[in-house]
């Protein structure tokens, strides 16, 4: 058909608006993922951010959609990831139990023990580093790590994978993998990618202090007591500057963002000596961060049983007691550790209190959520 | 204008749109008019260097306090906000940035934008003014601004006494020779905690559009615990975590005012 000058030049001013606005918007092209693992056609997962908490950054890479979530359940909790088929991730991390382990030490296919207790895994899209020492700084880097650990699963990845691709089961990974990632050549990144998807989601924050701070209930006097005592600073102020008699918790357990948890690592006061477990010191090198382990989340607390990067304490008396004794000196005992020559001086009453507001951080809805359990 | 537009369709002359329209591309697709805005402002850098008693000083090192006391420095954290120059007129030309200064870490500097010309004088705050310090949730920042929940990297307080503005801490020992274990905290903040540093220029800075200037800033370290008017006895004051605005925080707010100088 010819077309006219006058519909030439429509067309050449339409296709030149068009290229204006293109080039004008920034966000025109703003992509839901980025990368060769994104799979436009996959569901992107629609993550509520709960109030207070701060935006969650997920990797560019990495968006979380309802097929990858979908498929890093079904990993988290395959026991095909391990050297005899005998454990998953969620082996060692008991929804039950805030995701962690009520045993000191972990046990590994082998039978070896590791040297640490299993840390919670509660909100871990908001932490900026993972393990006790923060050898990984991303999720996605954390998870690679006891798949192949000797004293975990020890299971080589190239295994892993082969397993996987080879799967006949319902699951199908391959077919899983197709959907979340819009490949079905499994790899060792895709496969964290799916279960950092499905980490990411496990988000509590619906304790009852949650639900306090929503103006959905109230808190017991003694639970109240025990939030104000923890917001408190500690020490005598006839000789501390600035001491309140409080438990002086909230430093390292900030309630910044509701996280209780300053993200950083600090010497606690549990030893005197760091030979047997260097913390920060044995991943960055340098002496002043010995004996310094990440703050853990005191959500789901009263749950997550036994305490310290070593489970050395059983109960959440023996914790509160450890603080109040002030902690052993050393010379790289944090700071907020101050008190090492009298301890914080609380009460019984005042203990019972702080233990009261501590058990008020318990999501009995987080830890049954049907979406989080073990769908295998 | 009409005719002249026709004429040019009639006779299929569409160089003059084909033109229009590509000035139309470039300029909509650029989102930074530079040659065309007179007022695109230019940075200014103040690179921050550690000291102590006049050397160069890294958080770690083993030194001595102004009464021999053994000391060593293991975190120097510290808010800047306000930074302003003023300019010819007399008027103060405000940056609108916060920085949080790590000494933890490698070249600390403070960075911000102001308009193009000649400045006599600097300023910055010591800490955050109250109008952002208290009252605000830190997680309605993104996570990379330096009032954050992760960006604050321990300095958020509690909601009522906001940031802590200033975190200088260690470890002494009573004698020399003495494992240093004794905790030195000194934890500054509330809202009457905030200070501000000046200083008159003898030689004035000029800011370019779009170019950096930069001048160096020194933070002596040792005059926190004495200087001109005031001196902190580590031993008998160790501590303070002033979130009721005790004396010996603000005694340490102003001793830091004097230990920066610029260069």
């Amino acid at each position: 058909m010819d077309k006219t000058p006058y519909t030439s030049v429509k067309e050449s001013i339409t296709w030149l608006l068009l290229l204006t606005c293109l080039i004008g918007c920034d966000r025109c092209q703003e992509p839901n993922c980025e990368g060769p693992d994104c799979n436009p056609t996959a569901t992107p997962y629609p993550l509520e951010i709960p109030p207070f908490f701060p935006p969650m950054d997920i990797p560019a890479d990495n968006p979380l959609t309802e097929e990858g979530v979908h498929l890093g359940r079904l990993l988290f909790w395959e026991k095909t990831l391990s050297l005899d088929e005998s454990l998953s991730c969620g082996s060692c991390h008991f929804p039950l139990h805030g995701f962690s382990d009520p045993a000191q030490y972990s046990t590994g296919v082998t039978g070896a023990q590791g040297t640490r207790n299993a840390m919670a895994l509660i909100n871990l899209g908001w932490a900026t580093s993972y393990f006790w020492d923060g050898r990984a700084i991303t999720l996605e880097e954390q998870i690679l790590q006891p798949v192949a650990h000797p004293d975990e699963m020890a299971l080589p990845w190239t295994q892993a994978i082969s397993r996987l691709q080879a799967d006949a089961s319902e699951v199908n990974y391959p077919e899983q993998f197709l959907k979340a990632f819009g490949t079905s050549t499994i790899t060792p990144e895709l496969t964290v990618k799916a279960i950092a998807q499905f980490l990411r989601t496990l988000i509590s924050a619906d304790s009852k202090f949650d639900q306090w701070r929503r103006g959905e209930t109230n808190l017991t006097d003694d639970e109240f007591a025990g939030y104000e005592m923890f917001l408190r600073e500690g020490g005598d102020p006839e000789t501390t500057p600035g001491g309140q008699f409080g438990g002086d918790c909230f430093h390292c357990h900030t309630e910044a963002g509701l996280q209780f948890s300053d993200y950083l690592f600090h010497n606690n006061g549990l030893d005197s000596s760091f030979v047997s477990d260097a913390g920060l010191a044995g991943v960055s090198g340098a002496v002043l961060d010995s004996g310094k382990f990440k703050t853990p989340t005191l959500r789901n607390v009263a749950l997550s049983a036994p305490y310290m990067h070593d489970g050395r304490f059983q109960t959440l008396e023996e914790v509160i007691d450890h603080y109040n004794s002030g902690g052993v000196p050393s010379s790289t005992v944090d700071p907020f550790m101050k008190y090492t020559t009298g301890g914080l001086e609380l009460s019984p009453v005042q203990k019972a209190q702080l233990l009261a507001f501590l058990h008020a951080l318990t999501d009995s809805a987080f830890v049954s959520a049907p979406q989080f359990q073990d769908p295998h | 204008m009409m005719k002249y537009l026709s004429s040019h369709i009639e006779k299929r002359n569409l160089a003059p749109f084909v033109w229009i329209g590509l000035l139309m591309v470039i300029l909509a697709g650029c989102s930074r008019w530079v040659w065309m805005d007179n007022d695109v402002p230019g940075t200014f850098r103040m690179d921050t260097v550690l000291e102590w008693e006049g050397q160069p000083y890294s958080l770690g090192m083993e030194t001595e306090d102004h009464m021999n006391h053994p000391l060593r420095l293991d975190n120097l954290q510290m808010y800047i906000s306000e930074v302003a120059l003023r300019n010819e007129q007399g008027d103060w030309e405000k940056g609108d940035k916060v920085h949080l200064l790590d000494f933890n870490v490698q070249n600390q500097r403070i960075l911000d934008a102001f308009p193009p010309g000649m400045y006599n004088a600097i300023r910055f705050g010591m800490g955050l003014p109250s109008e952002i310090n208290a009252d605000i949730d830190p997680a309605s920042y993104p996570n990379d601004h330096p009032l954050s929940v992760v960006g604050s990297a321990g300095m958020f307080w509690t909601w009522a006494s906001g940031y802590v503005f200033v975190k200088y801490e260690g470890k002494y020992a009573l004698q020399a020779g003495e494992q240093l274990i004794e905790p030195l905290s000194y934890h500054c903040g509330t809202d009457d905690s905030f200070r501000t540093v000046t200083w008159e220029l003898e030689q004035s800075i000029q800011i370019r559009r779009q170019n950096l200037t930069t001048t160096e800033l020194v933070f002596d370290a040792s005059k926190v615990l004495i200087g001109e008017a005031d001196s902190i006895d580590i031993v008998l004051d160790p501590v303070t975590h002033n979130s009721e605005g005790t004396t010996l925080g603000g005694r340490l707010m102003d001793l830091m005012v004097d230990a920066w100088t610029i260069r």
